[in-house]
């Protein structure tokens, strides 16, 4: 029992322990909720024990006890620098997430909360799990949350978001367990660090055909949930419909599944099929940066302004992955958790918005400076972060995003920078109109500027995202460790079939990234 | 020829042991049905429920004396005995969860439960079958019983449309089954499941392969009947939504079980040797199960004919461990049986609860706002329904992932992909149901709901014990299935 | 060829009786010749040498359940059911069907017994005939299932009763 399994069952038992408080007492629930994620939030800072001081190589914190006897199946985790910050990013946002929705949810409040927390208990398992099964029972179970947290507490189509969230992710999962399952019965090990030495090693040699379908089931369920140009649909649904807190934990977490899924498993296990995919992948990754930078100029809803914003950047971070580079994959997992940051604060923002006006229209705002100017500075910082202003955190991962991919192919980085500038442009555009101009008399009216436990819930995301944009080498370091150890990963059979048209630049970047980065430190 | 000869040993009889108590308590129920009055009514069920719980401990027993008896007629293997005490725990379910409906109904307790032991009996005969006539004779025991249940509120019109359609299209595909056993009989001179395997396996006996293989198609349209596997599951919507719900329920666990557990010992044991004959119709039975069950779901608005549905692409799950036909397939058959039961009695035991007298109350709409009104028990519905989609942590999801393994392990990777696919259309009906319940207004027909009486409670807290149980530890049952799996040849 | 003619004789009683069983309209008339069938049948066993079989096959299904079966016809009104129409459209596609088992049935024949690589008949009867042997059949070998019928006997039993009472 390790301070990890703590981490990860804690908010099991805080599911359900709330589902023992009486139905009639809802402050007695959100009380316990906050608690409870605090707690949770407490003891997952000690998991930087270790990466304190030094950069310990392998695993930390492992657990490894059988689960099931056939087929073998066991209760493998463990944390590196990849999980490390999303799973503090997970537990950070939780308690955040219960203090936005204190008087937005006002029915079924106790369910509400349990809902977060089994939600929380299912995120960070899938970013520990080392146990493919396991890794897919945690993937599945943070599903049921969401569905219900969209369904129940969204907004007029919440229904039709839900179901097509539910069945969009579960249709792609699907594919994911057979392709499991085939490498359990070719290997007899569903433990992800057994097959990935027996697949670098050699022992467990895939023809190229089965390496680029087994590449494909994972990719596809990962690509979903990214989500991936053209497989974004579901997300602008879920994202509106749900209600704040479900789009915070939705944007800032649940998305990074999908990058967390590719980098994790699709380079290790299948290193030649995903790099002689990569030019189809970034080819599609930069089509979302534009396409869904243009789309969010368009949107009339905020919501669904930002989360068109959300396709756009989390396009990077596929450019990022698939550029096989020690800055693009630094930036791209730097990029993930910027994203968390200041996604979940615009989410927030408009959350708060939404409880003055009970709109998302654009148009039913304008001039919410003059009476509430505190909101307005907080929601310009979080903007100017999400557009990627020096100093603010997003630049650092864009900037490294766009390095590591001029290293491979320059015209990539000019068609993604695009979308750096269009997010600028739409961003802004909203903000000026939903902040500026001449208040009407109803407005100003309903109005008020951010209370006190408003400031609790975004102090934290503010002081993070200065953080986070100028002093990058707090959280590069272990980052930077697991990411060469994947390049590294994978590198077998580089020979074999990759139609980068020059590839002397890839090997030779991944020693230059290695003194560059650490240049930078 | 001596005397002696005709007697049965004494292990022979603890062979036998679950079916002869289950027809003695019969038996007893019914003649203290006609002694007792109304004031002993009660105790006709606890009486009952006990009968059932002894024939679990005389199913252990029997395993404790193992082989085959009366002739090689029974074989009492750990195949046997999981399928026996599987349709003897989905007995008991059943009759905890028909308590209330029956005294609801006002119908008569005792005929009830005698039919209901009768047709136990007979799928435990089916479990323990060696030889294709015992395999007849079981199967037309419990078939037999379950005509009557499916109609047993004989005043009620859907119950007699139920109860008619089963028997004549029941009758008709056992006739197809006994016309298969005589052919096998003819081609092979036996009708002993080990014997017929041998007659097989020895070239130079070997019959015609050609007629085999319409002999065993000939039995699969029995079986496929029995288990509502396309095209052969026409008759299982109708059925399912006019029976009285709680036999439903045990219609489509019970029989469907025992009648799958003759159809893996029958064409594994005895057809091994010729499984490529059959395994292109199993194969193409499978995806035609699923797809009809599934696609056809989609539009159900009563919950019983949904459930029907859902049930028949149950049925395709397991032909898919069929047509993998090696030991972990039929060890993930076993496995899936078992889970499915628990959920599918569960959630039919919320339907018995909802529909209230008369059975008014059985379209999807009716649900509406019972994630408020009554929150444990449409909590209980969710993990059924979770657990029919396949969701992690509960016994459905474990089926499935055991059975796509089998399938993959056996190199049926386009049924296996069929397969994942169709589980995830199957998805958006059971969403639907929880759609319904937590995010649609509360409509009418959930004011006013009464408690969930004392029997269905244990139905229904057992069934989501034994599923969430099933989908944590499925070792528990997983490791047994797994050792019983090899059928003795 | 004594053989083939009491064979041939038999088997047309058989399908002639059987054939007509379902077409008359009067359920008597219907009842009087499944008799003549299943007197083609005993017939067909006393030709195997099934002595006993030939008997319980008159005594049983002649002698008793037929009987049963005419006090049922006449006790019950079926005045309503003959006026009923008898067969439904889908006659030609029966034809069809007819005709495809009739072609099947003619092709095997063609083929010979030999193609079907039939296992060899069962040997005749030792001293102490036919009837011996059914009882160790019966009592010894499949003892077990002649009893387990028994149970379903009982089963359909309290099912018609079940079905025939008045509701309380």
């Amino acid at each position: 029992m390790s301070l990890l399994d703590l981490v990860i069952f804690l908010p099991l038992i805080g599911f359900l322990a709330l589902l023992l408080v009486p139905r009639g007492a809802p402050g007695m629930s959100r009380t316990a909720a906050l608690g409870i994620s605090l707690v949770i939030f407490l003891v997952s800072l000690g998991l930087l024990g270790p990466y304190w001081f030094a950069q310990p190589t392998g695993y930390t914190f492992s657990t490894d006890i059988p689960w099931i006897s056939t087929p073998t199946i066991r209760y493998h985790v463990g944390l590196d620098g990849l999980s490390l910050w999303l799973i503090l990013l997970t537990t950070l946002l939780t308690p955040i997430c219960i203090v936005i929705s204190w008087k937005y949810i006002q029915n079924r409040v106790k369910e509400y909360f349990a809902f977060l927390l089994l939600l929380e208990f299912g995120l960070i398992g899938v970013f520990v799990a080392l146990d493919l099964f396991l890794f897919y029972v945690f993937w599945e179970i943070t599903l049921v949350p969401m569905y219900f947290l969209i369904g129940i507490w969204g907004h007029d189509r919440r229904i039709y978001a839900a179901v097509k969230f539910f069945l969009y992710t579960m249709a792609g999962s699907v594919l994911m367990l057979a392709a499991m399952i085939y490498l359990y019965n070719r290997s007899g090990s569903f433990d992800f660090t057994i097959i990935q030495s027996m697949i670098q090693t050699g022992r467990l040699s895939l023809s190229w055909e089965e390496q680029i379908l087994l590449f494909l089931a994972f990719f596809i369920a990962f690509a979903i949930k990214v989500p991936l140009f053209p497989l974004h649909t579901w997300l602008p649904d879920a994202h509106v419909e749900a209600p704040t807190a479900g789009s915070v934990m939705l944007a800032s977490v649940m998305l990074k599944m999908g990058c967390y899924g590719l980098i994790r498993f699709c380079l290790p296990l299948f290193p030649n099929a995903a790099r002689s995919c990569s030019g189809w992948i970034n080819a599609l990754a930069i089509t979302g940066i534009i396409y869904g930078a243009l789309v969010a100029m368009v949107q009339p809803n905020m919501k669904k302004l930002v989360a068109y914003s959300s396709v756009s950047h989390l396009g990077f971070v596929v450019l990022g992955i698939f550029s096989f580079t020690q800055q693009g994959m630094d930036g791209a997992v730097y990029q993930m958790l910027n994203h968390g940051i200041s996604t979940g604060g615009l989410f927030i923002m408009v959350g708060y918005l939404y409880e003055r006006r009970h709109s998302l229209e654009i148009k039913s705002f304008g001039g919410v400076a003059t009476p509430a100017p505190n909101l307005s500075t907080v929601f310009l910082i979080t903007t100017l972060a999400s557009i990627g202003l020096p100093l603010l955190n997003n630049f650092i991962g864009e900037f490294l995003v766009l390095q590591g991919a001029a290293t491979v192919n320059f015209s990539w980085t000019v068609f993604a920078a695009i979308g750096v500038i269009l997010s600028a442009v739409y961003m802004l555009w909203m903000y000026q109109r939903v902040i500026y101009g001449r208040a009407t008399e109803d407005l100003a009216h309903h109005m008020p500027d951010l209370s006190g436990r408003e400031w609790a819930a975004m102090l934290p995301l503010l002081v993070l995202m200065v953080w986070m944009g100028s002093f990058s080498q707090s959280f590069l370091p272990p980052i930077s460790a697991q990411t060469a150890k994947i390049l590294e990963q994978s590198k077998v059979g580089v020979d074999f079939r990759v139609s980068v048209k020059n590839p002397a630049p890839v090997l030779s970047s991944a020693v230059e990234n290695k003194e560059t980065g650490s240049a930078a430190r | 020829m001596p005397l002696a000869n005709f007697i049965p040993t004494a292990d022979d009889y603890l062979r036998y042991l679950p079916e002869i108590i289950l027809t003695v308590v019969g038996v007893v129920i019914m003649f203290l049905e006609a002694v007792g009055g109304e004031r002993r009514k009660p105790a006709l069920g606890w009486l009952a429920g006990a009968g059932l719980l002894a024939a679990i401990w005389g199913s252990v027993v029997a395993l404790g004396v193992g082989g085959t008896g009366f002739q090689n007629m029974v074989i009492v293997d750990g195949f046997a005995t999981f399928f026996r005490i599987l349709v003897l725990v989905i007995g008991l379910l059943t009759i905890v969860s028909s308590t209330q409906y029956l005294d609801r109904e006002k119908a008569n307790a005792g005929e009830f439960h005698a039919l209901l032991l009768f047709s136990i009996a007979g799928q435990c005969v089916m479990a323990s079958a060696n030889e294709l006539i015992m395999v007849f004779i079981g199967l037309e025991i419990s078939s037999i019983a379950s005509y009557i249940l499916a109609g047993y509120l004989r005043d009620d019109r859907r119950n007699n449309e139920s109860a008619l359609k089963y028997f004549l299209l029941g009758s008709f595909a056992t006739a197809f089954l006994l016309y298969g056993v005589a052919w096998v009989y003819g081609l092979t001179g036996s009708t002993n499941l080990a014997e017929v395997r041998r007659v097989l396996m020895t070239p130079e006996s070997a019959p015609n392969l050609v007629l085999m293989g319409t002999a065993a198609a000939l039995m699969f349209v029995g079986f496929a009947f029995k288990v509502s596997a396309a095209p052969f599951q026409v008759w299982a919507p109708d059925v399912y939504q006019g029976a009285p719900a709680p036999v439903s329920a045990f219609m489509s666990t019970g029989p469907k079980a025992a009648a799958f557990a003759v159809f893996l010992r029958v064409f594994i044991t005895a057809f091994g040797p010729i499984a490529t004959r059959w395994e292109p119709f199993v194969w193409g039975s499978a995806i035609a199960t699923m797809i009809v069950g599934n696609f056809a779901a989609l539009t159900q608005t009563n919950i019983k004919r949904l459930l029907a549905y859902s049930s028949i692409a149950h049925a395709g799950y397991v032909l898919v461990a069929v047509t993998a036909h090696s030991e972990i397939g039929t060890a993930a058959a076993m496995f899936y049986l078992a889970a499915y039961a628990f959920m599918q009695i569960g959630a039919f035991a919320v339907v018995t609860w909802f529909s209230r007298q008369g059975e008014k109350f059985v379209n999807v709409d009716d649900l509406a706002g019972l994630g408020e009104r009554q929150p444990m028990v449409a909590a209980m519905l969710t993990i059924f329904l979770l657990s029919l989609i396949g969701v992690p942590l509960t016994g459905g999801f474990f089926g499935k992932f055991y059975i796509f393994r089998a399938a993959l392990d056996s190199n049926l990777v386009w049924l296996t992909v069929i397969g994942l696919l169709n589980s995830a259309v199957a998805a958006y009906y059971y969403l639907r149901l929880i759609v319904v319940m937590y995010m649609k207004e509360p409509g009418a027909a959930t004011e006013n709901i009464g408690p969930v009486s004392a029997g269905l409670r244990v139905a229904i807290l057992g069934s989501a014990l034994a599923t969430l149980v099933l989908g944590i530890f499925p070792s528990l049952v997983l490791d047994f299935a797994g050792r019983s799996a090899a059928l003795v040849k | 060829m004594l053989d083939a003619v009491f064979f041939y004789t038999f088997a047309l009683m058989t399908l002639t009786g059987a054939v007509l069983t379902i077409t008359r309209k009067s359920a008597v008339h219907s009842a009087i010749w499944l008799i003549v069938s299943l007197l083609g049948v005993a017939g067909l066993y006393l030709l195997q040498q099934a002595e006993f079989l030939f008997a319980v096959q008159i005594v049983l299904y002649i002698g008793g359940i037929m009987v049963l079966f005419l006090f049922v016809i006449m006790l019950v009104n079926l005045d309503e059911a003959a006026k009923q129409r008898q067969f439904n459209n889908q006659r030609w596609i029966a034809l069809g069907c007819a005709v495809i088992v009739g072609a099947e049935i003619l092709y095997v024949l063609a083929k010979g017994t030999a193609s079907l690589s039939l296992p060899a008949p069962a040997a005749a009867p030792a001293a102490g005939g036919n009837t011996e042997q059914i009882a160790v059949s019966l009592f010894r070998d499949y003892l077990l299932p002649f009893e387990a019928a028994s149970l379903l006997l009982l089963a359909a039993i309290v099912g018609s009763v079940i079905m025939a009472k008045r509701r309380a």
